[in-house]
């Protein structure tokens, strides 16, 4: 509430100054600033917190430019629905350009939204029957109040409201759930699907905002103009809109607006010589990511620090009572006794076979153990289960779902959480923004309740909260809470991954490895952990080395070698298989 | 019937230059996992280096929108290529040094955003020193268009294909059977594991800087006689050769020579067609095999293990 009156008095005190300039230049300098601004927040989502490198901008900064030049020129639209029709075809501009991150990553994707840009500069530079080409297109309906045009005050003012608006709506939406979502995007697909995130959705939504503000920017350019031509969309718009987000703080809520007052100030001293621009632009560039990686706002925000004026962003819940209950889901009461049935799963990779008819089958309330020499499949096994990797032939039934074919936030959405051979966490968020991530698959907030910040979407984060403070007293992990989680001990990362599973109130937990690289005491208490754990509900499968673990804590024991289920049935009936012997120790029993 | 041999040379050429910039790309992915997106400036500067060379070498002024053909006779055509070649070698150093080792190998791949600004400061530095004009650069071998069964044949786009396969072969055989081949290679693998072994990996990687804006600069003179030399040319031949890359694989430097020419036919096949299509379908293209092949048509998928 604090943050929504100070907004609102800055950009009225802004508005109220604006009012005293009658020098044109600086009206039309704060108006392009709005502009940029409008152009960085979106870029932030897009670059800052889902961390997709787009270099095509300028493409969509001209769907919405040329969207409402032909609306109001060749069609009669009106300007205003012009303008919000602009918005639209930015939008589907923006899911097109977000197509191809289906498919390819990192720096390929980075060179396809270049090239992106570039096609849409050369359609309209070459295409002069449609667009006009460098003759551009002229009498391009400016907005107007009652059939009078906006003055450029007035052009100014609404330029405010819209930023304010944005800043408003951008900021509801990534402090809760979607922010999360589009930070885990930045850090590590493989786990943002495993904890529920919709990968590919939350990649194009990205997409789409920033096409939208882009767009939006487009359209009030040309229509504040009155003319667009193809000198506007060019390789160098793209390279401004990115630096106004990397200059000003990328994944800061506060960098668009230091990015773009500074830009255009800068821009407007030095416009008399167009190379030198584009020099201080390249330069700054560097310069941003070579000596203040987090911008302007992270200079800033470290000034404050020192002097004292920030506060620490201490959130949650007081510890004091001890919740040790975990939230959970319960479990349908129409399944007997089995949880999920994987029937003959196959697998090959070449030549290498890690499942060859696996079948298994996990009854609910009970630890299962899956052991096997490396190289077992046993990881494999698990990935297949989660849906990372497709099994060749087989099927997987989840309380009497197929989810064979299912998508791996679609299975995390059914109660299957899982943890990482490797770790896997969110390294530069939280011990608490990871546990948080967990809980995403839960939350029942959308995206039109996060934007808009209803009661809803401030319901489900504060009951969330609420349960992630469960989750990480339960876990012991409540005084890390706020730390970065990659700057914790490794034994005590493991235990935030699995509170991160834990999040996801899952039904089935799937471990893998879960006390490789702990010592002796840490394997125990995590064995005191798994226990309470199961006696929560939960059923567990877990792939361990430490057999005294294993035998200790497991009711159920399953032995894969080279692919091939070999053995399974309690801890004792295992020990004492022949077959396992001879997996284990590499000779026959009779033999030795 | 001569039209098709024609279209098919032209292709080829122009391919052979996708092709040794597309090389020039693989070897950094391959060494240092990281891509020049200056790339299209090192092809420029490589273009007006040349013209620059060719210029001071036969004592004329040093800026014209037209290089005189007598200019490029003889031995300085092949020395403004070496020059070039040097030159914008030397530059590579300088952008690995500045815009990409302090970013690669950590996450964010910044390296992508560090190298665009240096292109961009190239760029405009270009500009003030030659000029936003587009400048013709004559070939050394003439502009009389040579008759081969009947096709009409531009000489530089002849020697433009001998000079690409040639550097291609060599490099081929430098980095199949020298020591340097095989330092290259075991960093593409595994830097860790080379430099355990004594490889001395930051020169390699400089090294690896070198050559392919060499072969940026190398392919930007090559290519000048027939696009002729702009500060705004080299987008686009960057974008077409990353293209190809993508079509060959990334990290399979054979594959990217191959994707060089199939892009360079099918660009020309498209231009005989409907010229102003050439840029859409060849983009489209790249989409395509990008949506069914991400790893590209000679390249191996990347196993993520989880």
């Amino acid at each position: 509430m604090r943050h929504l009156i100070g907004s609102v008095v800055f950009a009225a005190v802004i508005a109220a100054v604006a009012l005293f300039i009658d020098n044109e230049f600086y009206l039309r300098t704060l108006f392009m600033i709005c502009v940029y601004f409008l152009c960085a927040a979106g870029m932030n989502v897009l670059l800052g917190f889902a961390g997709q490198k787009s270099l095509g901008q300028a493409g969509l900064f001209a769907a919405g430019a040329y969207a409402v030049a032909m609306l109001t020129t060749r069609f009669e639209v009106g300007p205003w629905l012009s303008l919000l029709l602009a918005c639209g075809v930015s939008a589907v501009f923006g899911i097109l350009i977000a197509m191809p991150s289906l498919r390819v990553k990192g720096p390929s994707l980075a060179m396809v939204t270049l090239a992106f840009g570039i096609v849409i500069e050369k359609v309209v530079t070459e295409g002069s029957e449609v667009f006009g080409g460098a003759m551009g297109i002229y009498a391009i309906q400016p907005l107007n109040i009652g059939g009078v045009p906006f003055t450029m005050l007035q052009w100014v003012w609404f330029g405010l409201g819209l930023c304010l608006a944005a800043h408003l709506l951008l900021r509801n939406l990534l402090q809760g759930r979607f922010g999360r979502a589009f930070l885990s995007l930045q850090a590590d697909e493989v786990a943002a699907g495993a904890v529920g995130v919709a990968v590919y959705r939350y990649k194009v939504l990205a997409f789409v905002i920033a096409a939208v503000t882009c767009g939006l920017a487009g359209a009030l350019v040309a229509q504040q103009n009155q003319y667009i031509n193809s000198d506007f969309i060019n390789f160098h718009l793209s390279i401004f809109i990115l630096l106004l987000v990397l200059f000003g703080g990328s994944g800061s809520l506060y960098g668009p607006l230091l990015g773009s007052v500074t830009l255009v100030i800068i821009g407007a001293l030095v416009a008399r010589w167009t190379w030198i621009e584009h020099f201080v632009n390249g330069a700054l560039l560097l310069f941003a990511l070579y000596a203040m990686p987090k911008g302007l706002a992270g200079v800033f925000g470290s000034l404050f620090r020192r002097f004292g004026l920030g506060h620490s962003p201490g959130r949650g819940a007081e510890p004091g009572r001890a919740a040790s209950k975990l939230p959970s889901r319960s479990v349908p009461q129409t399944v007997a006794g089995s949880l999920l049935t994987a029937d003959s799963l196959n697998k090959a990779f070449g030549g290498v076979v890690p499942a060859k008819d696996v079948s298994v089958n996990l009854t609910v309330g009970h630890i299962h153990a899956l052991i096997g020499p490396n190289g077992a499949g046993k990881s494999t096994f698990i990935n297949m289960l989660t849906g990372i990797i497709r099994p060749d032939r087989g099927k997987v039934t989840f309380l009497g779902h197929d989810i064979t074919q299912q998508t791996v936030h679609g299975i995390c959405g059914h109660g299957v959480a899982r943890t990482f051979q490797n770790l896997r966490l969110f390294k530069d968020l939280s011990v608490r923004e990871n546990v948080l991530l967990g809980q995403h698959s839960r939350m029942q907030n959308g995206f039109v309740s996060s934007l808009l910040g209803l009661p809803k979407a401030l319901r489900e984060e504060a009951k969330a909260l609420q349960k992630v403070n469960n989750i990480l007293q339960f876990t012991g992990l409540l005084q890390y809470a706020d730390a970065p989680a990659g700057s914790l001990a490794y034994g005590l990362q493991r235990r935030v991954e699995l509170a991160r599973a834990l999040a996801s109130e899952p039904l089935l937990l799937l471990l893998d490895e879960p006390a490789a690289g702990l010592n002796p005491q840490e394997t125990a208490e995590l064995g005191q952990l798994l226990v309470r754990i199961r006696n929560e509900g939960m059923t567990i499968l877990l792939i361990e080395h430490h057999m005294d673990l294993v035998m200790t804590i497991s009711d159920h024991v399953i032995v894969l070698d080279y692919g091939q289920k070999i053995a399974e049935g309690t801890p004792s009936k295992v020990q004492a298989d022949p077959r396992v012997m001879e997996a284990y120790l590499g000779t026959s029993v009779e033999a030795a | 019937m001569d039209v098709y041999i024609q279209t098919l040379l032209s292709g080829l050429a122009v391919g052979g230059v996708y092709a040794l910039i597309a090389l020039g790309f693989s070897i950094t992915f391959t060494t240092t996992k990281t891509l020049n997106f200056a790339q299209g400036e090192f092809i420029a500067f490589g273009a007006f280096i040349g013209v620059t060379m060719l210029l001071l070498l036969s004592g004329l002024a040093s800026t014209t929108t037209a290089v005189p053909s007598e200019a490029a006779s003889a031995w300085r055509y092949p020395a403004a290529v070496f020059v070039a070649g040097a030159v914008a070698g030397l530059m590579g150093i300088l952008i690995f040094l500045l815009a990409v080792r302090p970013f690669a190998g950590k996450g964010g791949m910044n390296w992508v955003m560090s190298t665009l600004g240096f292109g961009v400061m190239l760029q405009s530095i270009g500009l003030a020193v030659w000029g936003p004009a587009p400048v013709m650069v004559p070939s050394p071998l003439g502009d009389d268009v040579l008759r081969i069964a009947g096709a009409g044949v531009r000489p530089q786009e002849l020697l433009v294909l001998a000079c690409a396969i040639l550097i291609m072969v060599a490099l081929d055989l430098v980095m199949r059977r020298s020591r340097i081949g095989k330092a290259m290679m075991a960093v593409a693998h595994s830097p860790q594991t080379a430099s355990l072994m004594g490889i001395n990996v930051s020169l390699v990687m400089i090294g690896a800087f070198a050559l392919s804006s060499g072969l940026a600069g190398v392919a930007g003179v090559l290519i000048a006689p027939i696009a002729s030399a702009s500060l705004f040319m080299g987008m686009g031949f960057a974008l077409k050769a990353f293209s190809a890359a993508i079509i060959g694989g990334l990290n399979n430097p054979r594959g990217c020579i191959y994707g060089g020419f199939i892009l360079g036919v099918l660009e020309s096949a498209v231009g005989l067609w409907q010229a102003q299509w050439r840029e859409i379908v060849v983009f489209g293209l790249i989409i395509l095999v990008l949506a069914f092949r991400p790893a590209g048509l000679f390249g191996q998928a990347a196993v993520d293990k989880v």
